[in-house]
């Protein structure tokens, strides 16, 4: 590969590559404002600006002052050039530091900061802001302009989800190009010039894509705030552990930012993954992070509508134990959750095969039962997060679906249910018939419609709560992380399960969530779609 | 422990009645015991034949502490060690820290370290001269000592805003500049200073009682003494003239004119004499600061990333309310890498080395305080003389809790 020099450091490149990409590749970072990795070079915030000392030196005429004689006198200076524009070529001898670039980077900035507001102590952006970062690293000077600044619109709504504020607004056009580029939608735009300069809307548009919430997420400074975030919480409290995406098959890669004082997770954002999400993920991916705390089921309930008595956590295994043993496993459906982890699926699965119940069916949600739609950008057909992972859990068995599990029921072949996740049953009716059910078993996070059936409801923990993995549309077996803690008594459902096997006394022998994953990449370590595929590689890339 | 075994040999011959050796714990909570500590001791009679020094009843965990928040965030931990001169450890710490970022303070900062610094000095010396006094029963002069701390802790009052613990320095300078009647009031409290310095002298070093008490007792070798480790006062009463600001002159000390008295037994009554003359040699060098001190200027780097800026220009503009935000959430960032960096404290060589990782937070806080290595000599100062002893000898030594125990 050839190699050019950065600071002396050699940097290789593939031919194409700018500067910029290639110290991007190599974890060395250029300042910069407008560039980014996933979008097209614009050049226009002029932070990146650096000095090729190889080849034909081009000098610009400048004024310099002078102590002795106390005035200004002629001087030259370097040519300077935007890193993210200019294409890395062999040999090339590249400074990102030294005086004249150093020079350049502080007036850009001193330029950025002329007309901003004083705005860090209530903006969403302060903690993780460029300016305030390149100011600290490439600044460091005190204001020397002393008039009025140019005042223009702010908290100018531009549709749904996102809240614009020109006054904080850099122009790096990040926005922009993430419409058109990404959601291939050219909703935004710019309009004037110089210091009126401000991003627009389209006219008689509003910024509705599927797509919205990137724009909040590339918009380097405090400008763009997305509505759902704002004034929520302040970023340097928040801790962030890996997560992946629930919305659907894609599995996009997220980071999980969670507020440990309160237990609370506050946002997602796109982590970046290569041979997954890229950079981004939809608006509808970005909530799903609501459901760890709305419609939580923090309590086991025993009994429907008048009848439902909540249980003490203790109380809901031997419940559970209690019911199955007066159960015929023939009779048992065992509901696969397409929404819950690998672990948890493989764990019921198991007890499924231990108590000889050989009836596996699978609740996932239908994307038209639940308005989904897909693109081709990101967006799959399956807005269920771990179908596949469920079906790795059945070791080939056949998985039924819901319809079927309605008609064996009208049929007499199944008289009780022991289901899992809250993912399944969306339209109209499909569980009536398990509402006549006696012994109806749910086990899960949130309500929905399988927790609305419900003979005995019992909590498990969420994504957010505990350890685990899914595997997507592509065979992709991905892991996340544990934020918040789960309810008082709540454990994770694979660990619930192998409780109330222990219980029945039949123990499956998992105390740790490894145990069980160990077990899962053993069965898929010879299908893995390629090498590195295998366990949590997809989560750390 | 076991006592000696040599003490039981001529038994037959001792004039006093035998005793059986008796152990007696001597503190944590005694009044004579500043700052919480234990004694184990061995006697014989009335003879102390061993001791068991056991600090540490005032840990709190200053050095872990300062691994949790900024750079800055240090300087309240800093006051709270040698709290009988606070703004020597302020002092201390910044110099460290300013070391690591490769900076130097304007000098107007370095000469009103200097006079803050030695005033803490006096206050130091005179509180525990006091005290040593009071304990052997002259109540007296301790009042008239610490007279003149209240007159210096008015000054530090009307300069910082705290008596006690200022936390006044910074990084990169210090908090505010003097007022507007400092240098008036230093100079108008000197003579008076002096004044007591002659009259507990008048009060103390004629005094029989005062003076048998001192003399030779509680003697601590030359040899011993270096091999300790032991500095400041303790060291220098036993004739070394090792003085930080004299063999290794930090901030503007190099310009001023100061004998760094010494004493030849190392008893307690050199410890007392030196710290006595030390008083006077702090009164010279701050009289010499006042007049080489620059009337104006900063007091602190003008630097937005090390100094906090203006509060007026936190609220007008951004670059400010950045730098103040920065500094605040992340705290400075020194570069990576550790220093030592070592002054003249209260009771001797006060030593900080820090280690940084290039975040805003220390890595490593790691005091070296003077009061820990005069500590280890007590032992040997105690053994042979009396019970009684303990009191004084112990009282020279000016143990400091908050800084010894940390």
């Amino acid at each position: 590969m050839p190699t050019f020099k950065l600071n002396g450091q050699d940097i290789p490149f593939e031919p194409g590559d700018t500067i910029m990409r290639a110290a991007w590749r190599a974890g060395i970072e250029i300042p910069h404002y407008c560039w980014h990795p996933g979008l097209s070079v614009a050049a226009n915030c002029r932070m990146c600006l650096v000095h090729i000392k190889s080849g034909r030196q081009m000098a610009m005429p400048t004024l310099k002052w002078d102590e002795k004689k106390e005035a200004f006198v002629p001087d030259t200076k370097p040519k300077l050039v935007p890193a993210c524009q200019v294409a890395a070529g062999e040999g090339m001898d590249v400074a990102s530091v030294g005086d004249e670039v150093e020079n350049a980077q502080a007036h850009v900035q001193e330029f950025l900061l002329l007309n901003h507001p004083v705005d860090c102590p209530i903006c969403d952006q302060a903690g993780e802001c460029k300016l305030q970062d390149y100011y600290e690293e490439h600044q460091g000077t005190a204001k020397r302009k002393r008039t009025e600044p140019v005042h223009k619109p702010k908290a100018v709504k531009f549709g749904p989800t996102i809240v614009y504020d020109a006054e904080r607004c850099i122009m790096c056009t990040r926005c922009i190009r993430v419409c058109d580029e990404l959601a291939k939608d050219h909703v935004l735009d710019m309009r004037e010039r110089g210091n009126k300069n401000e991003i627009v809307l389209a006219p008689g548009r509003e910024l509705d894509h599927r797509y919205t919430l990137m724009t909040e997420h590339v918009c380097p400074v405090g400008a763009l705030t997305s509505k759902d975030f704002r004034f929520k919480a302040r970023v340097w409290f928040l801790k962030s552990v890996d997560g992946v995406c629930t919305g659907c098959s894609k599995g996009c890669n997220s980071h999980v930012d969670f507020d440990p004082r309160y237990g609370k997770v506050y946002r997602l954002r796109p982590r970046d993954n290569a041979d997954v999400n890229q950079f981004w993920m939809c608006d509808d991916g970005m909530m799903t992070y609501t459901e760890v705390h709305e419609g939580r089921i923090d309590a086991p309930v025993e009994g429907r509508g008048d009848e439902a008595e909540r249980l003490l956590p203790e109380e809901s295994v031997d419940a559970v134990a209690m019911k199955l043993a007066e159960t015929d496993a023939g009779k048992l459906a065992v509901v696969l959750g397409a929404g819950m982890s690998c672990e948890d699926n493989w764990a019921l699965a198991r007890f499924a095969e231990k108590i000889g119940a050989g009836r596996l069916y699978l609740a996932a949600r239908e994307a038209e039962d639940v308005g989904w739609e897909a693109d081709d950008i990101l967006r799959t057909a399956d807005p269920n997060p771990n179908r596949a992972g469920a079906k790795l859990a059945a070791k080939g068995a056949e998985l039924h679906d819901l319809e079927d599990l309605a008609g064996d029921i009208m049929a007499g072949e199944v008289t009780a249910v022991l289901a899992l996740g809250h993912h399944g049953g969306e339209r109209e009716g499909a569980l009536d018939s398990l509402a006549g059910l006696d012994t109806v078993i749910v086990l899960t996070s949130n309500e929905g419609p399988l927790s609305r059936v419900a003979s005995l409801l019992v909590p498990v923990a969420s994504w957010a709560e505990c350890f685990g993995s899914f595997v997507n549309h592509e065979g992709r077996f991905q892991t996340f992380t544990r934020a918040v803690p789960s309810p008082e008594g709540v454990e994770p459902a694979w660990k619930t399960i192998a409780m109330i096997a222990q219980a029945m006394g039949k123990d499956l022998g998992y105390a740790r969530t490894g145990e069980v994953r160990d077990e899962i990449t053993a069965s898929m370590a010879p299908a893995a779609p390629a090498g590195d595929d295998a366990a949590g590689e997809g989560a750390t890339a | 422990m076991e006592a000696p075994d040599e003490i039981f040999e001529d038994e037959d011959e001792a004039l006093e009645i035998p005793a059986d050796p008796m152990r007696l714990n001597m503190g944590p909570s005694h009044p004579a015991m500043h700052g919480t500590i234990r004694m184990v001791l061995d006697l014989d009679g009335e003879t102390v034949m061993n001791v068991d020094v056991q600090p540490g009843y005032l840990h709190r965990g200053f050095e872990k502490s300062c691994e949790r928040g900024t750079w800055a965030q240090v300087f309240p931990y800093a006051d709270r060690l040698n709290y009988v001169s606070p703004m020597l450890n302020n002092v201390g710490f910044a110099l460290a820290v300013e070391k690591l970022l490769d900076i130097d303070v304007p000098e107007r900062a370095q000469y009103y370290r200097v006079i803050l610094g030695e005033l803490a000095r006096i206050c130091d010396h005179f509180t525990c001269n006091g005290a040593s006094a009071m304990e052997l029963g002259a109540f007296t002069p301790f009042l008239w000592l610490l007279k003149v701390r209240d007159w210096i802790w008015d000054i530090l009052e009307r300069e910082t805003g705290a008596r006690m613990t200022h936390s006044f320095g910074r990084i990169g300078g210090m908090a505010a500049p003097p007022t507007d009647g400092f240098a008036d009031d230093v100079r108008a409290i000197i003579p008076e200073v002096q004044k007591v310095v002659e009259e507990a002298e008048g009060l103390l070093k004629k005094n029989r009682i005062f003076y048998d008490r001192m003399e030779g007792i509680g003697i601590l070798p030359k040899e011993r003494a270096l091999a300790l480790g032991v500095t400041g006062p303790v060291l220098r009463s036993t004739g070394v003239p090792y003085d930080v600001r004299k063999d290794h002159p930090y901030m503007v000390y190099d310009r001023f004119d100061f004998e760094v008295p010494v004493g030849e037994d190392g008893d307690n009554w050199d410890r007392f004499s030196v710290r006595m003359e030390e008083i006077r040699q702090s009164i010279r060098i701050i009289e010499q600061a006042l007049e080489q001190m620059p009337t104006d200027g900063p007091v602190s780097v003008q630097d937005p990333r090390i100094m906090l800026p203006e509060k007026r220009e936190v609220y007008t503009t951004i670059e400010a309310t950045i730098a103040h935000f920065k500094l605040v959430m992340e705290g400075l960032k020194c570069p990576k890498g550790a220093v030592y960096s070592f002054t003249e404290g209260g009771n001797g060589e006060l030593g900080f080395y820090l280690v940084s990782d290039g975040s805003g937070t220390p890595y490593r806080v790691r005091v070296r305080p003077p009061c820990w290595y005069n500590l280890q000599a007590v032992r040997e100062m105690l053994i042979g003389d009396m019970i009684a002893d303990i009191i004084p000898t112990f009282g020279s030594i000016n143990m400091i809790g908050g800084e010894c125990d940390r």
